[in-house]
């Protein structure tokens, strides 16, 4: 068996046992934490009897003991059957969460395509022009990124496009009961994926300057301009190729990062992802959907974690995994 | 004014560029709001016997056999043209509209004696078991006729009846009792008889309804109606303001935002909801009653209400704020510092607690409640209580109240609201000694024999001409013995777009019903 596929066949078992630890700890987060779904679907200003409550709980099972019910949650986990939610539709969690998935894909990958280019790019300048007007123009602009919290950049961004410039829906993925159009979509899509990739933008920017400039002092950065190479060919062949691999692992990492900065955005612009989607089981306490949104982001963050590490071994060759 | 232009170009460049558009669409045959349950939010929950809000919604394509009128002071006929009491109280009978079932079949008392049924029975989820036990048999004589037959007059039962919609026989009949709370039919293929037709839920985003042209009381003014869903207050009073939706209930704070705004109609109503110091009767603290009016003295009502509430709320000095309600002469309770500490003085308050810390619980978590909170904390404070205000989420608070072993101290005073109308029955769950956990709500664990008598009384009544009267009775006791510390009964805000016309909406407790005659709501282009 080839090196790499034993490598990924040792991590996949690792991602399996992680993900079984993460369904044990999110159930027992999920029960210390207090209320439970019949304490968020009962509207205190709309009384409901102790006994009522309890007939509910009997009837979703939420009276048996814990281990009782996390096994029996387990069991059918394994099988793919992820339960239904507990709110009022009751829809089944595995379709709910996958067709949230598909949304979170979109709006994340158009936001960290937007930060990785914007980044990269923004990072080069700043270095190739160390200290000049256009370097502290970017670090200005990253800093303010870095700094501004994403429930923020969202509430004003939504203000500005929506509210005052009405240039962007305030929120959906579609119009409400049109048909699908692709212009509609990327309508809708522009400005929330605008303002989750800023963040992100800004970190790329600042790790690349700082690693381009590293590399822009190596030896061999120096034996290619002596070779008479051009300079473009300098920056981007010998040095950026070099600078990129530190920018990887903080890209592999921010993926992480981005699910938290998701939630803020889908929340604020309603889009239909897996953010909204836990926001929203987290408040009515809907433990199938919460662990089951678990299990599917963790999955893919490991997955994702995992395909990170083998891009090292395609970029440096110098690396081996394994 | 041409540096603004070029500044506002500028910012539009780059998205305009992503959308390839410019103003938003606008569909003058669609009417899209958010209209229920919180701003710009929409029920969750598709099934009327399971929902506890979300009717203004519902409403739309499922039918009551009685509702509100769109004053909340009279119910009147809905699916039933006509009803009929009779002497003893014990005998409802319901004369029915000719109406039909969206898929063409005709509506009969066969579908009324079904979803009665289905509504006594718990086994089906129904929230109306309980508060339909007294109904013993549904006849329907003929097709066109439905007589419920009671154990015992109820003089709540037609406030509940408009709230249990009327569901067809020939479509859920076939589906297991058991199965109904959360099957698919709800929220793919229901059917009513309301002016719209369920069209399209898309999860989180959106339902869409479609007129109804065979509507019996007229075809519809509009092609469809749309609910969108906002997870985020912000969202939806962006999108009311864009002009993307016509329609959302708001925040009070945000009401402000459309004041003076010549494009949008601020709609305000009562809330139905009268807010409470709650005092925990299992916490010696409150005891005695010289304690809890010296609550009510301390706390200045008038200067929260003009100053936090921006006067948009009536002082409640009982569970009713109703004028019919309420009788003259029960006391004002006053802002009078000094009279609150010459009470708890002569109650002994050093003794009884002094300075010790209490816990005021609360899970109302907006910014205006948290200044509330800390308006009571300083003027008990000025008087010597000192309550400490925990602010909750829904489901801690209930996990804390409705505990079934209780820390008392951890809710020795909440900061809650109970619905008080359109029925003023509807307070007797939170404050009856017969209403203690688990049979019920009384979650304060008020045991006032005055007040129970009190509310028996006006529950039994069944000359609906002495019904103001008993609630008079129940509102003077809750005056004089303090079961809770009735603050006040706040407005709630709709904002209306002024493209739409013969639109009705008011912030009625769960949405409703009333009749808000959807068939007439029309969209000015």
């Amino acid at each position: 068996m080839p090196r790499t596929l034993r490598y990924t066949a040792r991590r996949l078992l690792a991602g399996a046992a992680m993900l079984l630890a993460l369904s044990a700890l999110v159930f027992l987060l999920l029960r210390a934490a207090p209320g439970d779904p019949v304490d968020a679907y009962v509207n205190p200003s709309v009384a409901m009897s102790p006994q009522d409550m309890a007939m509910l709980r009997e009837r979703l099972g939420l009276d048996r003991p814990l281990p009782v019910q996390y096994f029996a949650w387990l069991r059918q986990a394994v099988t793919g059957d992820l339960g239904f939610s507990l709110q009022g539709t009751g829809e089944a969690v595995l379709p709910l969460v996958l067709s949230r998935l598909g949304p979170t894909m979109l709006l994340m990958a158009s936001g960290l395509l937007l930060a990785i280019g914007l980044g990269i790019a923004g990072g080069v300048v700043g270095a190739v022009r160390r200290n000049g007007a256009a370097d502290l123009s970017l670090s200005v602009i990253a800093f303010l990124g870095i700094s501004s919290p994403a429930f923020l950049t969202a509430l004003l961004g939504l203000y500005l496009f929506s509210v005052r410039l009405r240039i962007a829906p305030s929120g959906g993925m579609l119009t409400a009961g049109a048909a699908f159009s692709l212009t509609d979509l990327l309508a809708h899509l522009a400005l929330p994926a605008l303002l989750l990739s800023i963040g992100h933008t800004a970190l790329i920017m600042r790790y690349t300057r700082a690693s381009m400039l590293e590399v822009l002092n190596q030896d061999y950065v120096r034996t290619a301009r002596a070779k008479g190479a051009r300079e473009f060919s300098v920056i981007a062949r010998h040095a950026l190729r070099n600078a990129l691999l530190p920018v990887v692992t903080l890209i592999g990492s921010t993926i992480g990062v981005a699910i938290g900065g998701a939630v803020f955005i889908e929340s604020v612009f309603n889009w239909p992802g897996m953010g909204l989607l836990m926001v929203t089981a987290v408040r009515a306490r809907d433990y199938p959907v919460i662990m089951g949104a678990a299990l599917i982001i963790g999955g893919f963050v490991i997955l994702l974690n995992l395909l990170t590490d083998l891009a090292y071994a395609v970029i440096d060759p110098r690396i081996k995994v394994g | 004014m041409l540096r603004r232009t070029v500044t506002k170009l500028a910012l539009s460049a780059p998205l305009l560029a992503a959308t390839g558009r410019g103003a938003l669409a606008q569909d003058a045959s669609t009417i899209s709001g958010g209209f229920d349950v919180g701003p710009g939010g929409m029920p969750g929950n598709f099934n009327p016997m399971t929902a506890t809000a979300g009717f203004t919604w519902l409403s739309l394509y499922l039918e009551p056999l009685v509702i509100y009128d769109a004053k909340l002071e009279a119910v009147v006929g809905a699916l039933a043209s006509t009803y009929q009491v009779s002497p003893d109280q014990t005998a409802y009978t319901f004369r029915l509209a000719d109406a039909r079932w969206h898929d063409g079949q005709a509506f009969t008392s066969a579908d009324v004696r079904f979803t009665i049924e289905l509504a006594k029975n718990a086994a089906s989820g129904s929230n109306f078991a309980a508060r339909l036990a007294a109904i013993t048999a549904v006849e329907t004589p003929d097709a066109h006729t439905a007589v419920l037959k009671l154990s015992a007059p109820n003089a709540a039962l037609l406030d509940t009846l408009t709230k249990v919609m009327m569901l067809p026989a020939h479509a859920l009949s076939a589906i297991p009792t058991a199965d109904l709370p959360r099957h698919a039919w709800w929220s793919t293929t229901p059917i009513g008889t309301g002016p719209f037709k369920f069209n399209r839920y898309v999860n989180g985003q959106y339902v869409a309804l479609v007129a109804n042209p065979d509507y019996r009381g007229g075809k519809p003014k509009v092609d469809r109606v749309v609910n969108r869903y906002f997870e985020n207050t912000a969202g939806a009073v962006a999108a009311l303001r864009s002009g993307e939706i016509q329609f959302s209930y708001v925040e009070s704070d945000d009401v402000a935002t459309f004041q003076n705004n010549p494009a949008f109609r601020i709609i305000e109503g009562n809330s139905y909801v009268v807010n409470y110091l709650g005092f925990n009767q299992e916490v010696p603290v409150w005891k005695d009653v010289r304690v809890r009016r010296a609550v009510m003295h301390a706390i200045d009502r008038a200067a929260i209400i003009k100053s936090l509430y921006g006067g948009a709320a009536l002082p409640a000095d009982c569970g009713y704020v109703s004028p019919a309600l309420v009788p003259p002469g029960i006391d004002a309770y006053a802002h009078d510092p000094a009279r609150a500490k010459a009470l708890l003085a002569e109650a002994g308050w050093a003794q009884i607690n002094g300075s010790k810390p209490i816990t005021l619980l609360t899970y109302y978590n907006t910014p205006l409640a948290a200044n509330v909170m800390a308006a009571i904390q300083a003027m008990l404070a000025e008087v010597g209580i000192n309550v400490v205000p925990r602010i909750v989420d829904v489901p801690t608070y209930n996990s804390i109240v409705y505990a079934a072993t209780p820390d008392w101290n951890s809710f020795a005073m909440v900061y809650a609201g109970l619905q008080n109308g359109p029925d003023p029955s509807i307070i007797n769950i939170g404050l009856n000694e017969k209403q203690l956990p688990p049979a019920g709500a009384n979650i304060m664990r008020v045991r006032m024999p005055k007040l129970t008598a009190a509310f028996d009384a006006a529950l039994g009544e069944t000359d609906g001409s002495k019904r103001a009267q008993r609630y008079q009775d129940v509102c003077r006791v809750m005056n004089a013995d303090l079961p809770w510390g009735t603050l006040w009964v706040t407005s709630r805000y709709g904002v209306a777009s002024t493209r739409l016309k013969d639109f009705t909406w008011i912030p009625a407790p769960a949405g409703g019903p009333y009749e808000a005659h959807p068939e007439r709501w029309a969209l000015a282009r």
